[in-house]
């Protein structure tokens, strides 16, 4: 137990290693973007009407000091962080005075609902036909399934929700194209509401679940396929072990060791948004939140996302590699 | 599935006080009118104050378009029939400017009866308080123009305001007059009592125009506002009835999905669309109406992308090496690659839109068509008057009788005409300014080859068009290379680019005076290479005779008939200079669906420009009708 705790303790402390490099780097990386958030702001004024060599100075000025992007790069630094153990991330600057952090949490819910949901779905149902189909290598419909998932995976996300869009949304219009829910639903804990959402995030969530099936159904086949001719998968065939649990107890839960840890990463990763789902479906997600970010040269709200998305990576990292010595008496050994 | 949607999306709305939910029955369609608002997501949807830079709220959501107001409108089209002369509106003015003779001060006439919509009047209180406040006020939209320009603003009376200025200036109206927007008033009476007005939501707004705040999502992508029953108290309801009681402005929508939302009924006036959206959405649906009856649909915004050259780089700083390349180019190709040949084809530096071709373009065409350029070898006459025709007939065969036939609408839709491609004029031109052709790669006269980047947007018409461009002179023998980039707008205002395909041109549209784009012009303006500067004269070039007309035009009153002579003056030398190659106006396919509103702009009855986002766009809600009583 002992040795279980200092393992645990140098991988927390590695956590707190990556996390601190990773937002660091993000804060060099949107340091030196190319996008200045007060010209931004200025361009459109400039653009709107003729404002003198004067005035366009004056409101540089004004509004450099507003963002605190005059401070030299090495203040902006501390000073982030200061805020950052503080919980602040600052004011947004395409939203400003409004924190950053609000920005992120208005966003965050849409995107972890529809991606958890959609990444829950396709693990599950990917994991369990992937292992019967590795397993079962004769079945008909699996190998069908395997088709169709293998036809499915090259074709760029993209175009399964264009199809998807104008199918359900043109075509055979019967569920809704747009938003997150709709304009006469109140939010709250109400049957219309959740009915709302769950019409709203039915298409995005559908083009989601289609393209990451075959992923975790390719992945969970190759790896069952090879399990299958262990010594001891054998062995328990030859002793008369039952089927069912040759394959839930020995085949399918060895093979989900790796696909758990992926899974690991694809959650953390979840916490940045999905630009293309959340663009094509006008889903208001971290992922457009992000991109409008970045145009605006929004450095609070960019490391506000990133933050938090470094830390859920890290986090899941650090969660998984807690569990593997649980799952499995290998790691346990070593 | 979606148990954990539910709950996660619940938590959004821990925020959402200022948020109702509209019942939607109480919208009729003749009742409603659903407008698409180009702008994404609105960050900060519960934030209505227009005086604060920066602060993430909706600006064309209906707040600029339906409540606030400001002394003049130019609408870059016609203007209501009665309502507006040049397209200008008496809008809180009730007169158009009064200036001085030398142009230092500017007497102002409010029209009286106006009141606000929590019933206080609207004074000329109001406009001194707009301009001190934001005069003293850094992080206001207008702190610097008013600061650098404004001496003194005072209130002789309840219904006059003057200004002192602090140096002659002829267009210092130009702030008050909307072109999509300008300097907003604020009311006097809210914002005297908010402490710090940078940090003030105006969560609901005071309206000064007809409507006010219904509804909104607090998760920022729709408005409902509803007509005031006081509306006839407005400068708009002055000049006729708005027609739909409640208007909902739709934001964050694909090109996709907003033609799928017009199909569908969910929308009634749409921003814009792709060429290839629009022509077939026209055709799936004949209540679905563009510009123009037919081909090429889309209306001629005031502006005009163009090939830009950074006059800072030494490769394109000799005039006739702009020429050489402009010649390089075909027209026709152009259209076809941008618009699909729905595009409005300009050989000058002014758009072809609103007035421009009654005072610009058609007055100039004897002088385009007997235009010479020597190339140092012989003179050639380049203008060739009948592209836009020629374009025309290459449509003809795909779209059949959406095409006009007749030769003004033809050259109205097409445009006039452009440069005819001749390649070998342009060897003639890049030979005489000492340029040497390997094989077929051009040598600048420093040995090296004639090889720089063509910035282009990452996606759209434009996009397509300078990769055209690209390759039609590198065909030619130069190594042009199409560079896309994502931050286009930032690069161009500091100069980080060799050549550039954007738009440096924005006119007034609807009035002939040339002072909304030419003044950023001046010399005066042209920041050191990487310094940033307004977004206009992104080529940098200067010139002292531009100058002269530039301080000519400055020391004239906005509507004196010299102001044409020398817009005139500025096409010639721009002609003879070619500092940037303009090619079309940006045609934006603005479509309106006749389902349940009628009576939309369109090129036969131009009284508005109906692109959603332009608050001009106000008007169009007096002159249209519900189908259904």
């Amino acid at each position: 137990m002992q040795g279980y705790l200092w393992f645990a303790a140098k991988r927390f402390v590695q956590l707190l290693a990556v996390i601190f490099f990773g937002v660091s780097a993000m804060f060099v990386v949107t340091y030196l973007s190319p996008i200045d958030p007060v010209e931004q702001v200025l361009g459109r004024l400039s653009a709107r009407s003729n404002l003198s060599p004067e005035a366009i100075a004056a409101t540089r000025a004004a509004l450099t000091e507003m963002f605190g992007t005059n401070q030299p790069v090495l203040t902006q630094y501390f000073n982030f962080w200061s805020r950052l153990l503080r919980g602040d991330l600052g004011a947004s600057l395409m939203a400003f005075p409004t924190p950053a952090m609000e920005l992120v949490l208005r966003a965050l819910p849409w995107t972890l609902g529809l991606l958890l949901t959609s990444t829950a779905i396709t693990f599950v149902v990917g994991n369990l036909l992937g292992g019967l189909a590795g397993y079962f290598q004769n079945s008909r419909w699996l190998k069908a399934f395997g088709i169709v998932s293998m036809g499915l995976q090259p074709i760029p996300y993209y175009i399964v929700a264009f199809i998807i869009l104008i199918v359900f949304g043109f075509l055979w219009p019967v569920l809704p194209i747009s938003g997150g829910f709709a304009m006469d639903v109140r939010p709250g804990w109400t049957w219309s509401f959740i009915l709302s959402v769950l019409q709203h995030s039915l298409l995005p969530a559908l083009s989601l679940v289609l393209v990451g099936l075959g992923g975790w159904f390719i992945g969970m086949r190759a790896l069952v396929s090879n399990i299958v001719t262990e010594d001891y998968v054998t062995y328990a065939e030859l002793a008369g072990v039952r089927r069912d649990t040759i394959v839930g107890g020995y085949v399918i839960r060895n093979a989900l060791v790796p696909q758990v840890t992926a899974l690991a990463m694809v959650i953390g990763g979840v916490f940045s948004g999905t630009v293309i789902t959340e663009q094509v479906f006008n889903y208001p997600g971290m992922g457009s939140l992000l991109v409008d970010a970045v145009n605006a040269g929004d450095y609070s709200t960019v490391l506000a996302v990133c933050t938090i998305s470094i830390a859920a990576v890290a986090l899941a990292i650090f969660i998984v590699d807690l569990l593997h010595p649980l799952l499995d008496p290998r790691v346990r050994a070593e | 599935m979606g148990a954990l949607t539910v709950a996660a999306n619940g938590l959004a709305f821990a925020q959402d006080a200022e948020g109702t939910a509209p019942d939607l029955a109480q919208f009729p369609r003749n009742e409603t009118v659903i407008v698409h608002n180009p702008e994404g997501i609105i960050r900060n949807p519960g934030w209505f104050n227009l005086w604060a830079v920066g602060a993430g709220n909706g600006t064309s959501n209906g707040l600029h378009n339906l409540t606030t107001d400001t002394l003049w409108f130019i609408d870059p089209d016609a203007g209501i029939e009665g309502a507006s002369e040049n397209a200008v509106y008496n809008s809180l003015a009730d007169d158009l400017w009064q200036y001085n003779a030398d142009f230092t001060e500017m007497t102002v006439k409010l029209k009286q009866g106006i009141f606000w919509s929590d019933g206080v009047e609207f004074t000329a209180d109001d406009v001194v308080f707009t301009v001190e406040k934001q005069k003293a006020t850094p992080g206001t939209p207008y702190n610097g123009a008013f600061s650098a320009q404004v001496a003194e603003v005072t209130a002789p009376d309840k219904y006059t305001v003057h200004f002192k200025l602090n140096a002659p200036n002829s267009r210092f109206h130009a702030l008050f007059a909307v072109r999509w927007t300008a300097a907003w008033i604020m009311p006097k009476h809210v914002y005297e009592k908010v402490e710090d007005i940078l940090t003030y939501d105006a969560n609901p707004p005071v309206s000064i125009g007809p409507y006010t705040l219904h509804s909104f999502d607090p998760n920022g992508t729709w408005y409902i506002w509803q007509k005031r029953e006081d509306w006839q108290r407005t400068a708009m309801g002055m000049i006729a009835e708005p027609k739909p009681k409640y208007v909902i402005y739709r934001n964050n929508i694909t090109t996709d999905n907003r033609l799928i939302e017009i199909r569908n009924g969910n929308l009634d006036m749409v921003h814009d669309l792709t060429p290839e959206g629009t022509f077939a959405v026209v055709k799936d649906d004949p209540q679905i109406q563009g510009w123009f009856p037919g081909f090429p649909y889309a209306h001629p915004d005031p502006t005009l992308p163009m090939i830009i050259f950074n006059h800072q780089n030494e490769k394109f700083q000799d005039k006739r090496v702009r020429w050489a390349l402009a010649l390089m180019l075909d027209a026709r190709a152009m259209s076809m690659a941008s618009y699909r040949g729905a595009a409005t084809l300009s050989a000058i530096s002014v758009p072809p839109t609103g007035t421009h071709p009654r005072d610009y373009h058609a007055p100039l065409q004897d002088f385009l068509i007997n235009y010479e350029v020597d190339t140092g070898t012989r003179k050639i006459k380049p203008y060739d008057p009948n592209i836009g025709l020629q374009i025309a007939d290459m449509v003809r065969p795909q779209f059949g009788d959406a095409v006009p036939t007749d030769e003004a609408a033809v050259r109205n839709a097409f445009g006039y005409g452009w440069w005819k491609q001749d390649v070998a004029a342009a060897e003639e031109l890049l030979t005489a300014a000492g340029f040497t052709k390997n094989g077929n790669q051009w040598m600048m006269p420093n040995g090296q080859p004639f090889a720089f980047e063509v910035m282009v947007p990452a996606e759209g018409v434009i996009n397509r068009l300078g990769v055209m461009i690209a390759q039609m002179w590198t065909q030619a023998g130069v190594q042009a290379t199409a560079q896309v980039d994502s931050d286009t707008w930032g690069r161009q205002r500091v100069g980080n680019y060799e050549t550039n395909i954007a738009w440096a041109v924005e006119t007034w549209g609807g009035h002939p005076d040339l002072s909304f784009f030419l003044d950023s012009y001046h010399s005066a303006y042209v920041a050191k290479p990487g310094e940033s500067q307004p977004d206009r004269n992104w080529m940098r070039w200067t010139d002292p005779r531009l100058d002269a007309i530039i301080e000519k035009i400055r020391k004239i009153d906005f509507n004196d008939p010299k102001g044409i002579e020398y817009g005139h003056e500025f096409v010639k030398l721009h002609l003879e200079e070619m500092p940037n190659i303009p090619i079309m106006a940006y045609n934006v396919f603005s479509i309106q669906s006749n389902r349940y509103w009628t009576g939309w702009p369109n090129a036969e009855k131009p009284y508005a420009n109906p692109v959603t986002n332009w608050s001009n766009g106000r008007y169009i809600f007096t002159q249209i009708t519900p189908v259904a009583g």
